[in-house]
């Protein structure tokens, strides 16, 4: 390249490479993303796979390959982009090469590896069409994919260089200052200051000749940010150009680009970009003979974040200590060596060209007043689409995180973003409707910063967040500050200490005062926002930091020292399933059945009906294998070991006639606290309604998964001498509360549960052969009545909606059953084994339809008209909306209707409640302490069912271990709350050594009665078991209880062989 | 001249001084650690923060490095200005408690206790003794090290310094009244006159009324106390 020496010059060259352009590009082009990120994905491997296929072939003259940087849709990597049909191959393994590069040949699209949306299971043949990129705005970004950063000409053919001859043409200051004031650009590297008000001091300031300095800060040190490295390593020429343009604008001579040691294929392709400019006569003295002189060069740093604070950043390159100094004097008067030095970011000068291209005024146009042009957010975390995202300021947060970034990862719903990196602050998902720009997010207690965009879940604990961004920032604090040093280290300490289950709520106060005196007492940007993290999760998640200091658990499971083994801590009542299964492992069957009983007094009918809270936290499960088959083991024991070899340890009333506890509900809410009760001595009365005990166990769920006699078996283990149970009397009718304290009971325990089903609200439903589901399911078990007939329709997508769908099936006189759902399966919440075995035993499942009108003739039902749906906007759950679709109603013919859509706590049980003066909610549960159970009148307490609506078993069995508790101490006089402990594992059992190595990591497969035979009977359709398959599905256990149960082992240094175990 | 507000006290100051040196003055108390007439201000310490300008934009900073600016708010002991300087000196005192100088601070601002976990650090950082060596001394032998919870004071590399003249001014001016070299080894210390109890000063024999700026080092009355009981 000849080194050209005038304006003119320039621009004959670049008329003559844009008209080149197109000869040389009618040829598809293989575009390969070749970042760090593409790297290392494998980029370079399907590079070289691709140049081999092409000289193999002597295709040369048919295709031609384009090697850029960073494109942004980093999730994909490493793929393929065809030019110039768009076409984008993500996710490429060496193997699929071939076939895209014949594509691209012979002009067609393989369909077999075309980008293909799986939410909406929809393929895209234009990259401009795929929805993550369809909402972004990529005028900076978006030049990546079409040049490679190491040839200029790239550069120049995308009209680069366009705004350097413009300047350089009429290098007049106030013209240039002037269209930057008029874009209203904000500095990007964080702090929003407008540059062109620093451009305007810059220019003002120092004495005539006095040298000044432009540098670029490239030292990108948020983790999870990595904008400026893809610009740079992307297209460094356009960062040169932005600095050439300021340098003439202030009137500097030399360029410096600050940029980050770690990231060296961005400085090799800057040193690369630099060596080409000069070449061409574009940088050095006297450029293009205008008199001139602008020279670049890079500085590397060192590895301090706190050198990306603008006053560190002039300390480091004058050889110093990175340490920030006081402000004022402000670097544009005292900068660099004591001259005048203006600080841009990389992305604000790589909007520079194109701010002079268009003009100031055209490029205010994108964004917001005040808050103009484009923003490069690195997207990353739980989310589908982790990239780069270019979008106008402005934009919703919701926007780039569901429609862009494609939606949570998992099923966990989205929680929290967290911008700005660790000078930034947590925006809740209540608040994405904000629209990002400068203002609006420091007004909701964070920042934009450099753009780093980390979007948390439910699985994230906010508390840990915290944590790790002080963790962060004390090791990159400076020190000079006392308050910053020690202020982050103090920091730390709390949060450690709240994570670990050792602080109280006055630290909570501590902290926040301690930040706030931290944000307004330190010298530099670091220690004023240092304190961000922390604010920003107090304001908006204070209630998980209580979590964790009162009641000592952590809900995301994440921090180890609360969480101990997750099984334990997830189940409601504590059950130690680590312990049972360790024991099942080493055969030890008796030892398991203690484990379970201790915790639970319904093991049997837990191992059936539980819903394994458990198995969703297990380790095992969530390191991406499969969990352990916790509740087919527990059924594995209960199958061999009898109730009554379980022989609690039982106390006596010493002082005088033991007191009298009435309970009121039979369910497994009301027997449990008979039992912890009875266990202390007490004299227990339970009053049930129905003819039975046993609650929803017995009434509602299904012989066919729990046989009667497994119910009365357990019950009748529980019911002793101190119990006394009365059937067929009511609450309100037959007894009253204000009666039982008269009669001499020193506390009521009201376990009502949930027994009404809701309405659908829709005309006609009180027909003949509509049936709510409670009433179908009590017909079936109670009084053994078959009520479905013919075609059966059933709405609703919870587990009571197939208990009754499998129900009817089971009936003589039913045809079909067909259950109808709002939502898509997948949301279904019904368990999905049920699900799966509903649909083995041939119910049909209809998703996406809402019932809209009930047919009836003469009086009795004769069909069902649906609506069909289609998913909609994101509703505040994070789940897509169903919205009908205007003319897709339908009928159904139907014989019976079973509607299943949820439980109610009924007037009838809340009723009675009222009338004792019971406190009652609007959801018509009955109102208590969620610390206490206790209600608003003295010693009634209430649980299960009937204070939480409908919920599940063990749920109510934890609440009336708890009432157990909290009603011996008021009988006490005693304080009910009180301080809780940590739920860790903390006895030993020791490993069993396996003999053979266990090749399998599947979970084992529990076995069901063939769907034919089942839909015949109601017998129990689960089989238990057999030994070894419980063995070895016990002998996957990761075993997470041993980091806090196994004794220390002592290396004894005397011995040389073994070792000694303490 | 320049004139500005100082608890709503017009005031007029030569350009150049700084807030702290008007405070003084004019005779409004504020507290310091890292500061000390004669050396460049730092700001290391915090503990002199005031509150300048007026509203949503009103900040703390630190009055030593703070020049006066014409037209300036200040205020020395606004609310905020004093909750920021009790947290300070609980941090302090979290520290280094048994500096006789922060215990002094402390007790003037009425804390007598600190919600920390309790540290026996004998180097508060605040960049006293790098200043005086530096600047009143000028042997430039001690400076700072490392970054964050790593930030320490020595001599590069913890090298014997050729630069140290012994003369002790580190020692004098140390608020924490702790050496910052607390080596049992005398062949690395600087002085070697901190952890041990032989007398830093070797030539004690040789002089009778040796003025020691070792102040509160009572090693030399331990060792020589046994000498006159036997007799000189």
């Amino acid at each position: 390249m000849k080194k050209l020496t005038s304006v003119q010059e320039l621009f004959d060259f670049r008329q003559r490479v844009l008209s080149e352009k197109d000869i040389e590009y009618d040829k598809p082009t293989l575009v390969i993303c070749a970042g760090t990120g593409g790297q290392a994905s494998g980029a370079n491997d399907v590079i070289r796979v691709i140049k081999r296929y092409i000289l193999e072939r002597s295709l040369q003259e048919r295709i031609a390959i384009r090697i850029t940087g960073c494109q942004g849709f980093c999730e994909m990597d490493p793929f393929i982009l065809v030019q110039p049909g768009r076409q984008l191959y993500p996710k490429l393994r060496m193997e699929d090469i071939p076939l895209v590069i014949d594509s691209a040949v012979n002009g067609y699209v393989a369909e077999s590896l075309i980008y293909k949306d799986p939410r909406v299971n929809k393929r895209y043949h234009n990259q401009k069409d795929i929805p993550f990129f369809k909402k972004q705005t990529r005028t900076i970004l978006g030049c990546n994919e079409n040049l490679d950063p190491i040839r200029i000409l790239n550069y120049i053919e995308l009209d680069g260089y366009a705004a350097a001859e413009k300047v350089l043409s009429n290098p007049d200051s106030e013209w240039i200052i002037d269209e930057v004031q008029k874009s209203g650009i904000r500095g990007r590297g964080g702090a929003g200051f407008p540059t062109g008000k620093k451009w305007e001091f810059a220019h003002a300031s120092g004495r005539d000749n006095e040298q000044k300095y432009i540098i670029c800060n490239a030292d990108e040190g948020d983790p999870g940010a990595y904008m400026d490295r893809s610009l740079l390593e992307g297209n460094p020429h356009a960062i040169l150009e932005g600095m050439l343009i300021a340098g003439v604008a202030i009137g500097a001579t030399r360029g410096i680009v600050y940029v980050r040691s770690e990231y060296p294929l961005a400085i090799k392709h800057t040193l690369i970009a630099i060596r080409q400019a000069r070449d061409l006569g574009l940088l050095g003295e006297n450029i293009l003979n205008t008199g001139i002189d602008f020279d670049i060069e890079i500085f590397r740093g060192a590895g301090a974040f706190v050198c990306g604070e603008e006053t560190a950043l002039i300390k480091s390159i004058e050889n110093l200590m990175g340490e920030p100094r006081q402000r004022p004097p402000y670097p544009i008067e005292k900068g660099l060596w004591g001259h005048p030095t203006c600080i841009n970011n990389v992305e604000t000068l790589a909007n520079i060209p194109v701010i002079i291209n268009k003009g100031g005024k055209e490029y205010a146009k994108v964004g917001v007043p005040g808050n103009t042009g484009t923003k490069i957010f690195s997207l990353v975390g739980k989310i589908k689409n982790t990239g780069l995202v270019e979008v106008p300021l402005g934009t919703k947060i919701s926007e780039v995180v569901y429609d862009i970034g494609g939606g949570p990862v998992g099923s966990a719903k989205i929680k929290a973003v967290q911008t700005g990196g660790p000078s930034g602050g947590c925006i809740p998902a209540e608040k994405f409707d904000l629209s990002i720009d400068y203002d609006s997010l420091t007004e909701a207690g964070s920042i934009m910063g450099s753009g780093g965009m980390i979007v948390m879940d439910e699985n994230t604990c906010m508390v840990d967040v915290a944590k790790y961004f002080m963790n962060f920032l004390k090791d990159e604090s400076c020190g000079k500050c006392f308050t910053c040093r020690k202020g982050t280290q103090r920091m730390y300490e709390i949060l450690d200490d709240i994570s670990k289950g050792k602080a109280t709520l006055e630290h909570l106060d501590l902290l926040e005062e301690l930040a706030l005196v931290v944000k307004d007492t330190t010298m530099c940007g670091l220690g004023q926002s240092a304190s961000n993290p922390v604010l920003s999760t107090l304001r908006y998640f204070r209630k998980e930091f209580e979590r964790h200091v009162v009641d000592k658990r952590c809900d995301a499971f994440v921090c180890k020292d609360l969480v101990g083994a997750p099984c334990q801590s997830a189940c409601p009542v504590g059950t130690e399933a680590w312990r049972y299964v360790a024991h099942i492992a080493r055969g030890e069957y008796e030892e398991a059945y203690q484990t379970i009983r201790e915790a639970n007094p319904f093991p049997s009918v837990c191992a059936r009906v539980c819903h394994h809270p458990c198995e969703e936290k297990c380790r095992a499960g969530t390191s991406g294998g499969d969990p352990i088959a916790i509740r087919a083991l527990k059924r594995f024991i209960t199958d061999r070991i009898e109730p009554s070899s379980y022989k609690p340890k039982r106390d006596v009333w010493t002082d005088g006639e033991p007191p009298k506890v009435a309970i009121i509900g039979s369910g497994p809410a009301g027997l449990t606290t008979a039992h912890y009760l009875s266990l202390k001595g007490y004299k227990i009365t339970i009053f049930e309604t129905e003819n039975k005990p046993g609650g929803m166990l017995y009434c509602a769920i299904p012989s066919y998964r729990l046989p009667k006699e497994v119910i009365d078996k357990e019950i009748n283990s529980l019911l002793d001498e101190n119990i006394t149970l009365k059937c067929n009397t009511a609450l309100g009718r037959d007894i009253t509360v204000d009666g039982l304290f008269n009669d001499g009971y020193k506390a009521v325990f009201l376990a009502l549960g949930a027994h009404k089903s809701k309405p659908l609200r829709l005309e006609n439903e009180n027909v003949e052969g509509v049936f709510p589901s409670i009433q179908f399911l009590k017909s079936c078990n109670i009084k053994n009545q078959q009520l479905a007939r013919g075609k059966v329709g059933v709405i609703g997508g919870g587990n009571s909606a197939i208990d009754a769908a499998r129900m009817a099936i089971r009936q003589k006189d039913v045809e079909s059953v067909t259950i109808l759902y709002r939502r898509t399966r997948e949301e279904m919440p019904a368990f999905s084994e049920e699900i799966e075995a509903a649909a083995q035993e041939g119910i049909k499942i209809v998703t996406l339809v809402t019932p809209a009108r009930v047919i009836a003739s003469n009086g009795h039902l004769s069909g069902l008209e649906c609506i069909k749906n289609e998913l909609g906007d994101i509703d505040s759950s994070g789940r897509r909306r169903p919205v009908p679709i205007q003319g897709t109603e339908y009928t159904v013919e139907l014989n019976t209707l079973i509607v299943a859509i949820g439980e109610d706590t009924g007037i009838d049980a809340i009723a009675p409640a009222r009338m004792s003066r019971i406190e009652t909610t609007r959801w018509n549960t009955v109102k208590v302490n969620p610390r206490t159970l206790l209600t608003n009148r003295p010693g009634v307490f209430a649980g299960g069912d009937v204070v939480r609506g409908p919920n599940t078993v063990i749920e109510a069995i934890a609440d009336g271990k708890k009432a157990a508790g909290m009603i011996d101490r008021y009988i006490r006089n005693e304080q009910l709350d009180g301080p809780s402990e940590t739920c860790i594992p903390r006895i030993y059992v020791e490993p069993s050594i396996a003999e053979e190595e266990i090749t399998s990591g599947k979970r084992i497969e529990t076995q069901r009665a063939p769907a034919e035979w089942r839909k015949r009977n109601f017998a129990e359709v689960e089989v238990s078991l057999s030994i070894d398959e419980a063995t070895c599905e016990a002998k996957r256990c990761l075993r997470c209880d041993l980091e806090f149960t196994q004794p220390k082992v002592e290396i004894d240094e005397h011995v040389t062989t073994g070792v000694k175990v303490q | 001249m320049i004139t500005l507000t100082i608890n709503g006290l017009e005031v007029s100051v030569e350009k150049g001084t700084t807030l702290l040196e008007t405070a003084n003055f004019y005779g409004f108390p504020i507290p310091t650690l890292c500061h000390m007439e004669g050396l460049t201000p730092y700001g290391a310490c915090r503990l002199c923060v005031v509150e300048i300008g007026e509203g949503p934009n009103a900040r703390l900073v630190t009055s030593c490095t703070y020049p006066a600016q014409e037209g300036l708010k200040v205020r020395t002991a606004s609310s905020r200005v004093v909750k920021a300087r009790r947290m300070i000196l609980e941090l302090l005192l979290a520290s280094c408690p048994q500096s006789k100088t922060i215990q002094d601070l402390a007790a003037a601002h009425e804390i007598r206790q600190q919600r920390f976990r309790q540290e026996y650090e004998d180097c508060i950082l605040c960049g006293l003794c790098v200043r005086m060596c530096e600047e009143q001394m000028a042997a430039k032998a001690i400076g700072f090290r490392g970054r964050g919870q790593n930030r320490s004071i020595g001599t590069p590399f913890d090298i014997k310094s050729e630069e140290c003249r012994l003369c002790g001014g580190c020692i004098y001016i140390c608020p924490a009244c702790q050496l910052r070299c607390t080596y049992t080894d005398p062949e690395k210390a600087i002085c070697g006159g901190c952890a041990n109890l032989a007398p830093p000063c070797l030539e004690i024999d040789k002089f009778d009324n040796m003025m020691c700026y070792m102040e509160p080092c009572v090693a030399c009355e331990i060792v020589r106390a046994p000498r006159d009981k036997g007799g000189k």
